[in-house]
């Protein structure tokens, strides 16, 4: 999930005084009034508890009794490194799997199944990266995780590892007396108490937790998230990764573009973190270790790295109380986390991928740009926007003007290390992906030859402010807003964001576009539909 | 919150504190002081004891005004964001399409919207509204149309002009009409490119047959009939007074809002509410379906017809559906499939009642092809095991408590709450509905679900559709737990992949649909799947 570069507006949008015949007034003004900034603030309540861990409240109460909260942990793909790509996105799930006292009739047992389970995998995993991965390089075997090129001993082993599992849920020769697990209680409990919407996701750069709980039972929400945070424990792990395969082949590999988006992200981010998937690459899935698991734990799920965001109907004495009180129990943490030193390189060369399959014939260019936050992400933002909708230059020029596309769009993907900037278009018709790319090169050489003019400039920066108001309407929304504001680099972007768009001018717009799309800072993927069987 | 006990002893499993020893042993408040939060915090959430929620539902009585030319208007105002949202609900959507021109509708309420109005071209309208930064929307479903406009309170005057006008006089521009046109097409092209659209395609033909338009889906033919002149028609036959219901939220005073809607609808002539949607005389047959598609993994829905939403078992049928699968990691199917056995990523069931006719229950998975078998019989024991055995006495506990709690989510925001109160305006929801909804949750028994799943699901009445590579998917798992010749006596009908464009069968798949034994190799033009295109 891109960082969403622009907060909600502190900005009035310009008056225009309308005769009796107001469109025939829109269609002629060309000059209006810019528009001042008036400052409406998301009034945000920041406070720290001593073990580190940061808090954002945002009580409002035009939406009564809900109130929407989550945690954020400043943690992503690209923390990660080969061999554990993925982790951070399998972390997600694990920490639905309870902990000592939720999800476990018998904490100490089912301690046990575990480390049993580790022990067996610990075998599966050596023989697997051995033997297996020998018979593989040499070309004796298709795939050496695939359990029908198992040697007999992995059989054997993978047999007393499934047997272990259910035991421990209770689904094995011994029955239900066996199991240790109580099943998903992490969500009946909330479910229960009138939880809803609850989830995760995983980015490149974060890891956002949340849930929808009524204004009555906010202390459950402290007591769950302070218990998971302190206490999580490793159930399942195994077995889950199955389920994150299956999630891979739906997202990825049953899907017509997945593998050609994963290879042209690999192809475009050379040295830094975002060249791997999030979701991770199969090899790495099967192999991370419980050892591996906990190192990230330590490291990156300690309070100093997380942030807690409220948004809702809430007492914000109250709230504090609560928190205060569930929230310390988590222990800072010895280790820092280690800093992201490797910067993407410079792109030499133009580089360009054809692609065939089930999809319509398309194409997308990409350009490095800059991280989130840079001076240059602004005016970058903006010429997205000049681009877009139905009044951008896109539709004009490519969809209406040349009826070249049947759809087209630029993106500014400011991330915290990095950014890239990308145009996209499908074809209409009988026109080709290449002159879409072509029509691309000519609306960017107008960016980069004349100005934007005052009005078109005004046009979208009203669209912006206004569209900054109504982001903040939803709950959950202002708070997935605000983690990812403050886990990528401030959640006072919030509020500082509009009045830098405001500032942006034509010339800064028409300096970036000069500067950051050149050819040889071009990657070009083009999409043609596959012929016949 | 008194709990000292419990929490000393997570406290001395987890801290080697003599002080926090000393603590348990004196329940000495001094020196709790000393203590680590954590002593003082209940050991389970159960102990937790919470304030009672006081929520009243609302009455939509409160929110209703009527214009006087007789438009109900509901009005919620909030003065939390400069912002109006002014939004008008049409009777009618697919619903009216003429049976050979399938998408009409949904294509006349896209053109409101796209192809200006009798007195602006299109990019004269457009350009007008971004400037003023108000977002206008139309869109249609099944049943009705919705327009929306959303503009800074600042601009309410212009940004309401615009939208009625648009509304009563829209401009259906030819060039605007071809690139919509073109953009349909080109997205019919893509219909065979992702398994997802072909399964639920192929899952409206098999559940409403081919005759009904929740089935019908546009084709090139039906695009190119899409003239100016059809979509006028469908225009004077939705959008007028006399068929529509007007809700307004956000910041607004609102005497002066219903004096601005009242001269904005001045003079626009009334016609008569169009009907209701006529119900599917097809019946669903039973059985095991398969489409081709060469993906590494297999998408599978599998469902009945079921019940109408005012059927007095809508709601033990809900809270059975809940414990069956439509509660996430609460619910069976979600624990079995994905939880313990790691078959699926989602897996879920639905029951979708319908307002005039009966909708469906259906359950939904995706796993790779070795295991479809495996993932279907689970889920098909699972249902029938809601019918053979009462569900437990803390499945239903949970159900009851999840519905009842999350029952205030309906009216949430304002604009959430009106649109419960037009909806129910439109479909005529006995009045009383919401105010006894938590009472009849609250009533429902074990014996009530254990009928309702014996007279609303039956695997035997299920048809099962599988998209997906049948050679790898049909022989099963490796440990042999199931193959697709296990249901349904081993008989699959393979159906054919359509031409994308015109939803003819392909030719090279022309051989007609019939049932065969599963093991059997497939006829031909069935195996591989063909590239959508022309």
């Amino acid at each position: 999930m891109p960082f969403l570069p622009r907060a909600f507006s502190g900005l009035a949008l310009p008056q225009v005084a309308w005769p009796w015949s107001f469109l025939a007034a829109i269609l002629c003004a060309v000059i209006v009034a810019p528009s001042a900034a008036c400052g409406q603030q998301v009034a945000v309540e920041e406070f720290t508890l001593p073990n580190g861990m940061q808090f954002l409240l945002v009580p409002r109460n035009d939406q009564p009794n809900v109130v929407s909260a989550g945690w954020v942990a400043k943690v992503g793909s690209v923390n990660e490194r080969p061999g554990i790509t993925g982790i951070s996105h399998f972390f997600e799930h694990m920490m639905f799997k309870g902990t000592d006292t939720i999800g476990t009739r018998d904490a100490k047992r089912d301690a046990t199944f575990r480390q049993e389970q580790q022990k067996v995998r610990g075998e599966i995993n050596h023989l697997v990266w051995t033997e297996q991965y020998d018979k593989y390089l040499r070309g004796e075997i298709d795939d050496p995780w695939k359990p029908t090129n198992d040697t007999q001993a992995l059989r054997v082993l993978r047999e007393r590892l499934d047997g272990l599992i259910r035991a421990q849920q209770g689904r094995g020769d011994g029955g239900a007396e066996t199991a240790t697990i109580v099943k998903d209680e992490f969500d009946q409990v909330y479910t229960k108490a009138g939880g809803s919407s609850m989830n995760a996701f995983t980015s490149y750069d974060l890891t956002c937790y949340f849930i929808t709980v009524p204004s009555n039972k906010f202390e459950l929400w402290a007591w769950m998230e302070s218990d998971r945070l302190h206490d999580s424990v490793f159930r399942e792990f195994y077995s889950e990764r199955d389920v994150v395969h299956e999630e891979r082949r739906m997202r990825t590999d049953s899907t017509p573009t997945g593998r050609f988006e994963e290879q042209f992200d690999s192809m475009f981010w050379a040295s830094c973190g975002y060249s791997w998937p999030v979701i991770g690459w199969p090899s790495d899935l099967n192999s991370y270790t419980e050892e591996q698991a906990q190192e990230y734990w330590n490291i990156y799920y300690r309070p100093g790295n997380l942030v807690g965001v409220v948004v809702g109907d809430f007492d914000a004495t109250e709230a504090k109380a609560f928190i205060t009180r569930y929230f310390s129990r988590l222990s800072a943490g010895k280790k820092a986390p280690p800093p992201v030193v490797t910067l993407e390189v410079e792109q030499m060369a133009e580089q360009r991928m054809n692609a065939e399959g089930d999809f319509p014939p398309a194409v997308e260019i990409r350009y490095h740009t800059v991280p989130a936050g840079h001076i240059d992400s602004y005016p970058l933002d903006m010429l997205a926007e000049i681009l877009n909708e139905r009044t951008g230059r896109l539709y004009a020029g490519l969809v209406e003007g040349r009826e070249l596309a049947s759809s087209a769009r630029a993106s500014s993907d400011t991330r915290k290390y990095a950014g890239l900037f990308a145009f996209e278009a499908e074809t209409r018709g009988e026109a080709s992906p290449e002159q879409l790319e072509a029509a691309w090169y000519e609306e960017l050489t107008k960016l980069q030859e004349g100005e934007i003019p005052e009005r078109e400039l005004r046009k979208v920066k009203n669209r912006v402010a206004a569209g900054n108001y109504r982001r903040l309407e939803n709950n959950m929304s202002l708070l997935v807003q605000l983690a990812v504001a403050e886990a990528t680099l401030d959640w006072q972007e919030i509020n500082d964001g509009p009045r830098k768009y405001e500032a942006v001018s034509a010339a800064d717009i028409q300096r970036v576009a000069k500067e950051y799309f050149a050819a040889t800072n071009r990657s070009a993927a083009i999409f043609r539909r596959q012929k016949g069987p | 919150m008194t709990f000292p006990l419990g929490a000393a002893v997570i406290m001395f499993r987890r801290t080697l504190c003599v002080l926090g020893i000393v603590a348990a042993l004196l329940r000495c408040p001094v020196a709790w002081a000393f203590e680590p939060e954590e002593a003082l915090l209940p050991a389970r959430p159960e102990e937790i004891e919470f304030a009672p929620l006081d929520f009243k539902v609302p009455d939509a009585k409160q929110f209703r005004r009527t214009l006087p030319d007789g438009t109900v208007v509901f009005v919620a105002p909030s003065h939390e964001f400069p912002l109006v949202t002014v939004s008008i609900v049409f009777k009618g959507g697919a619903s009216l399409d003429p049976a050979d021109v399938p998408g009409l509708v949904a294509s006349a309420a896209r053109m409101v919207r796209e192809g200006g109005t009798e007195d602006a071209k299109p990019a004269a309208f457009d350009e007008a509204l971004d400037f003023l930064a108000t977002e206008i929307g139309v869109g249609s479903n099944d049943a009705f149309t919705t327009a929306t406009m959303n503009c800074l309170s600042s601009n309410l005057d212009e940004s309401l002009a615009l939208f009625v006008g648009m509304l009563r006089k829209p401009g259906f521009d030819e060039g605007r009409l071809e690139t919509s046109k073109a953009r349909l097409l080109e997205a019919l092209k893509q219909r065979n490119d992702d398994a997802s659209s072909i399964l639920s395609r192929e899952w409206k033909r098999l559940l409403w047959g081919t005759d009904h338009f929740e089935s019908r889906e546009p084709t090139a033919t039906s695009v190119a009939a899409m003239t100016t002149k059809r979509l006028r028609e469908v225009h004077a036959r939705l959008f007028h007074p006399g068929n529509m219901i007007v809700s307004v939220t956000g910041d607004f005073d609102e005497p002066e809002m219903l004096g601005k809607l009242a001269k904005a609808f001045a003079g626009w002539k009334k016609g008569p509410a169009v009907p209701d949607p006529v119900a599917p005389t097809a019946q669903l047959s039973p059985g095991l379906y398969h489409v081709p598609k060469d993906i590494p993994q297999g998408k599978v829905v599998m469902g009945m017809r079921s019940i109408k939403r005012d059927d007095p078992d809508a709601i033990p049928l809900m809270i059975l559906n809940d414990i069956l699968g439509g509660s996430g990691f609460t619910s069976r199917i979600m624990q079995q499939v994905r939880s313990n056995e790691g078959l699926a990523y989602s897996a879920a069931s639905a029951v979708a009642p319908k307002v005039w006719y009966p909708g469906q229950f259906q359950a939904r998975f995706e796993s790779k092809n070795a295991t479809v078998a495996l993932a279907t019989k689970i889920i098909l024991d699972l249902v029938q095991g809601v019918r053979d055995e009462p569900v437990t006495y803390e499945e239903l506990e949970t159900a009851k408590l999840a519905a009842i709690e999350t029952f205030p989510r309906q009216f949430e925001s304002k604009p959430a709450m009106l649109r419960v109160f037009v909806n129910d305006e439109w479909t005529k929801r006995p009045a009383d509905f919401w105010q006894s909804f938590r009472d009849k949750v609250s009533a429902v028994t074990r014996e009530d679900l254990l009928r309702v799943a014996k007279e609303h699901l039956d695997p035997a009445q299920m048809a099962i559709l599988v998209v997906g590579d049948w050679e790898e998917i049909a022989v099963g798992d490796e440990g042999k737990r199931a193959s697709m010749a296990d249901f349904f006596g081993g008989s699959v009908t393979h159906l054919p992949l359509r031409d994308p464009l015109t939803l003819e069968v392909l030719p090279e798949a022309a051989k007609p649909a019939e049932a065969v034994p599963a093991g059997e190799p497939l006829p031909a033009g069935a195996k591989k799947p063909v590239p959508a295109g022309k």
